[in-house]
């Protein structure tokens, strides 16, 4: 096994501070936390090259500085790319977490690197990366490698890779499946029975945080305003041509309203399969209340109603990709210069 | 109320000349069995087979799986509300023909949610490794119903034939020893003599409102749900044909089978029995259509628990997907709010493998949960030696190679408390 080792200026025993606008270069066999690393490799394995590079030019020629060291570990002909330990050092740790995932992207080879949790690295890298939690003390260098050595070793030998209480990783946040002895039903009779007489329980999920969204401020003046009709509900018109998705849509649709103040059930469909649709089937202003708002728009309370209406379906759908519809439907209502959204849901 | 399953463990079953049971042999005459559920004119031709653990064979689409019951004479009836009058389940003994199933093909898959193969019986290899219906010997009903019927006449004629079926077979346990019989200690919330014992009760979604349940879909007592409120049950009636699944299979599954054995209430009664908790006994409710429906719901059960059943603790499942999923979170933080502690089990509702997509709340007090897993899971099925399927067309498509997900065998994703795939934060 043929590995290359990534170090800053200073694991590399350069110099410090006065040194981190070193260029990217290349020593020949282990330097440093490389030589640990190639011992507690052990046999079979051995780390060919030292790539090092000063912190401050690492950040600020980050491009050029993932080129060329893709370049040298595609020469090395390496099996596996290991950066750091960067221990809470955040300029190492946010040049670790790059090169490791190009060097992944670009060469397919397993990568593993190792941080605090509070580096700033770790929370861009750790969900596309194994990083091995090193904590913060460069005095647990011999034991944080040894973690990175096995964890690097299974990665290449295609070997399971265990729990982060196993292998020592910071959690990536990530779900995989996993066949058990106990069947849920137990599980959750147990879990009851710790929780009720106060004894520790594990919770096999993670409680869900969502960011607060600010509330945004209000309309100044809504006689004036340019409201659009969005909904998550499905309508869309007969033969769905966007062809949205009725789950994990990955579309949205635009929809002409123009000139009319009722939508008729026999021109739309529903493509959501998350609620009983009847009722909207039977008239779509339920959902989108076109004929309400055009009441709004003639008697003055708002300003304008925006010619389109726009429909996604919300149903089962990663936040990853809802985040992204989220983006572009916003960006097209604010392309459109409407002032307000009023956003129906089911 | 007091239930005794009396056992007869089945290893084999054959067919013969007339149906009996010759100790742990089950001999089934499919040309009575054939007659009985031909009689009532939906169906039009029916066929079984006898499918065995580690076999190479697949068959599907599964509508419903049923362990074979029967009812001694003078005991509530068998299916009550659906083979006979709705008087209450769980008294007297019910004969169990144990390791055996009737499985109930459908022919086409009933729920687009699931594709065009719907769920499969996959009866060797890694899926049948984390199914439980692959260790059992299971008579596959192949049914015909007659053209021109409506959907939900199709669905009841697949639901009668598999009941029926599975009250015929085990009737040939009557008048026969079992290997075993298991009373059930009464349970409930004014037991005497369990002080300082948690007093757990269970709370189980039984329908989702997400769709609307056919007119004469058999799911509590043969009432469809519509209009229900949540309603208190002893554990047996669960266990003795008072509750049947939905016409649609629910996102992770749920069977007849694993009513009748209950994941979640036998553990709660096996640790009632050992001493270790309390079991005062169980809600069925059903998810919301909307948001005045979800609160009516969720309260109507938390309050159940509270006031009729005394609980300390409830432990939580649910029935169908996203919708269900808030509700089921929404009446635990509703039973927190009374000082109930609660644990949870959900689906798995993130397709990106994300930790961020697999919840539908973030209650900070629904802090225990079991989460089941599945969207990260895909076999190649092989060619399969046996095919066993309603059409030309399916076994073609069923034939194999094919890939499928966890949730399309059946058994492997149940939401029921019987899936042993777990979904693991990595």
């Amino acid at each position: 096994m043929r590995v290359v080792h990534y170090l800053n200026q200073f694991y590399a025993g350069i110099g410090a501070e006065e040194k981190a606008g070193i260029p990217l270069e290349a020593r020949a066999g282990a330097v440093g936390p490389a030589k640990l690393l190639d011992q507690l490799l052990g046999e079979g394995a051995r780390v060919v090259a030292t790539l090092v590079c000063g912190d401050n030019y690492a950040v600020e020629h980050q491009q050029e500085v993932i080129a060329s060291l893709v370049a040298k570990v595609r020469e090395e002909r390496a099996d596996l790319f290991v950066a750091g330990p960067c221990f809470d050092a955040g300029r190492y740790g946010m040049a670790a977490g790059a090169l490791c995932s190009a060097v992944h992207a670009e060469l397919g080879i397993p990568v593993v690197t190792g941080m605090s949790e509070e580096n700033p690295g770790a929370d861009l890298y750790r969900e596309a990366l194994y990083i091995i939690d090193s904590g913060t003390s460069p005095a647990k260098m011999r034991e944080v490698v040894g973690k990175m050595a096995a964890l690097g070793k299974k990665l290449v030998n295609k070997a399971a890779v265990g729990l982060p209480a196993e292998e020592g990783y910071l959690r990536r946040g990530l779900l995989r499946d996993q066949l058990v002895e106990d069947t849920a039903g137990k599980r959750l009779v147990d879990m009851i029975l710790a929780k009720v007489k106060g004894e520790p329980f594990e919770s096999e999920m993670l409680p869900a945080q969502f960011p607060p969204v600010p509330m945004p401020p209000p309309v100044k003046d809504l006689s004036r305003a340019k409201v659009m009709l969005v909904t998550d509900g499905g309508l869309v018109p007969k033969g769905n041509p966007d062809k949205i998705e009725p789950r994990a849509a990955t579309r949205w649709g635009c929809y002409s309203i123009e000139g009319r103040s009722d939508l008729r059930g026999e021109d739309y469909e529903i493509s959501h399969g998350g609620y009983d649709p009847r009722f909207v089937q039977e008239d779509p202003d339920r959902l989108v209340p076109l004929d309400a708002a055009r009441e709004l728009e003639q008697s003055g309370v708002i300003g304008k109603l925006h010619h389109e209406f726009i429909s996604t379906s919300g149903l089962s759908n990663p936040l990853s990709n809802t985040r992204r519809l989220g983006r572009e439907i916003a960006e097209k209502v604010k392309k459109e210069g409407v002032d307000a959204v009023i956003l129906t849901s089911t | 109320m007091q239930l005794t399953l009396a056992r007869h463990p089945i290893a084999e079953l054959r067919f013969g000349a007339s149906t009996y049971l010759d100790k742990t042999t089950l001999v089934i005459d499919r040309e009575e069995l054939g007659r009985l559920l031909l009689a009532d004119g939906s169906l039009q031709e029916v066929r079984f087979e006898i499918v065995h653990p580690g076999e190479s064979c697949r068959a599907g689409p599964v509508f419903d799986i049923v362990e074979p019951r029967a009812k001694e004479p003078g005991c509530s009836p068998d299916f009550p509300g659906v083979l006979g009058p709705p008087l209450t389940a769980g008294s007297g003994t019910t004969r169990v023909l144990a390791g055996a199933a009737v499985t109930v093909l459908s022919e086409k898959s009933t729920d687009e949610s699931r594709g065009v193969t719907g769920r499969v019986l996959e009866m060797s290899g890694a899926p049948a490794e984390a199914s439980p219906y692959s260790s059992l010997r299971h008579l596959v009903v192949v049914p015909r119903t007659r053209p021109g019927l409506a959907k939900h006449a199709i669905e009841k004629a697949y639901r009668l034939a598999g009941l029926r079926c599975a009250v015929h077979l085990a009737r040939a346990a009557l008048g026969q020893p079992p290997e075993s019989t298991h009373p059930f200690e009464p349970v409930g919330p004014a037991r005497k003599g369990r002080e300082g014992i948690p007093r757990v009760a269970y709370v189980g979604q039984i329908f989702s409102r997400q769709r609307k349940p056919a007119v004469d879909e058999p799911v509590l007592y043969g009432l469809n749900t519509d209009g229900m409120l949540p309603v208190v049950l002893d554990p047996d009636e669960w266990l003795d044909g008072a509750i049947l699944p939905s016409y649609h299979s629910s996102i992770g599954g749920a069977e007849t089978y694993f009513y009748q054995n209950h994941p979640v209430i036998l553990e709660l009664y096996r640790r009632h029995h050992a001493g270790d908790l309390s079991f005062v006994g169980t809600v069925a409710t059903v998810a919301g259509s909307d948001n005045f429906d979800r609160d009516r719901n969720c309260r109507a059960a938390a309050n159940l628990v509270r006031w009729v059943l005394s609980a300390e603790a409830a432990v939580l499942t649910k029935y169908g997907g996203g919708v269900p999923h808030a509700d089921l979170a929404e009446t635990a933080r509703l039973l927190e709010g009374y000082g109930i502690r609660t644990a949870v089990m959900v689906t798995d509702s993130s397709r990106d493998r994300r930790v961020e997509s697999a919840l539908l709340f973030n209650f900070p007090e629904v802090n225990a949960i079991v989460y089941n897993g599945g969207n990260g899971t895909r076999w190649t099925l092989p060619r399969a030696e046996r095919i066993v399927t309603p059409s030309a067309e399916m076994a073609e498509l069923l034939g194999g190679p094919i890939e499928l997900g966890a949730a399309n065998i059946i058994g492997v994703t149940n939401q029921q408390g019987a899936s042993r795939l777990r979904g693991v934060v990595y």
